[in-house]
């Protein structure tokens, strides 16, 4: 790879099919109390942490890279709607570490304390920003990086699509991923190897 | 519980999550999500906060009979364990 010497963000989008993370969702909350129920956007969230692993150089910071062999922590921003219009950020501290239960749980945790007009934590810290306007009716988020992060993911709101399967039509749930990265430190293969890998998680929920 | 005091719980619940909604005098059969701009999430947070202030398990099924603040009263008053 030749890294470019400017910053023009790279975007790629890829539409991602969630019948199977829909069906694994209702079936464990089916079986779960309610405190231990997910929502979608926990698994996208999972889906990207695990996808970084693979995809290291997404995460920030870059300039201290990893030759010394030490993990380089996931400190996730995550950009929701705010009721009042706009966007609430919140920041989830070494999500890497963080399985999908608690991932989901500091998740909820932290929205709720924004949402509710507390302040969050401390967002410089932040390696890699997720956006997520979930409800907000927009099918695509094209996501800006925030220095010294060098990427980050949107979703937009999952909407039924048909796709041909075998043959037929069907309809199924669909969400449009959007990575911006900062060409200087990958390219457009290695961005489209993370939005594989995120879609390739979000076909095994169960595996998150 | 009165159907009155269980409103009135459900309207702090709801307050402590959209605080919309302590100003707003939301009316029996408003959907609550479209009037204080609920998502998923926060649809959850209110069913958490139900489980621990009633003792209600409400199964994701059951999910569109809080839709509003009648619905919830309603739900409420029915399964409740010792009411």
């Amino acid at each position: 790879m030749e890294p470019r010497a400017d910053a023009t963000p790279l975007y790629l989008a890829a539409a991602v099919d969630l019948q199977r993370a829909v069906d694994w969702l209702a079936d464990t909350n089916a079986r779960r109390p309610a405190p231990e129920r997910l929502v979608m956007p926990a698994l996208f969230l999972r889906a990207v942490v695990t996808a970084l692993r693979d995809v290291p150089e997404l995460n920030a910071p870059w300039a201290t890279d990893d030759q010394t062999g030490q993990r380089r922590p996931v400190h996730l921003a995550v950009a929701v709607g705010r009721r009042a219009g706009g966007l609430a950020t919140v920041i989830l501290p070494d999500a890497d570490r963080l399985a999908l239960a608690d991932l989901m749980r500091t998740f909820r945790e932290a929205v709720a304390l924004v949402r509710g007009g507390r302040t969050p934590g401390e967002l410089a810290q932040a390696t890699f920003t997720v956006t997520s306007l979930g409800d907000q009716g927009v099918q695509a988020v094209f996501p800006s990086i925030v220095p010294p992060q060098v990427a980050g993911v949107g979703f937009g709101r999952v909407t039924e699509q048909p796709a041909a399967v075998a043959g037929a039509i069907v309809c199924s749930p669909v969400v449009t991923a959007t990575l911006a990265a900062d060409q200087r430190v990958t390219d457009s293969q290695r961005g489209a190897r993370f939005l594989a890998l995120l879609d390739e998680r979000l076909q095994h929920p169960e595996a998150l | 519980m009165t159907p009155e005091q269980l409103r009135d719980v459900t309207l702090h619940l709801l307050g402590e999550i959209a605080p919309e909604a302590r100003r707003r005098d939301l009316a029996p059969d408003e959907p609550l999500c479209d009037a204080l701009g609920l998502d998923a999430l926060d649809v959850l947070t209110f069913v958490i906060a139900v489980h621990d202030t009633f003792g209600i398990d409400v199964p994701e099924s059951d999910y569109d009979q809080l839709d509003t603040l009648r619905g919830c009263v309603r739900y409420l008053t029915r399964t409740r364990p010792g009411r």
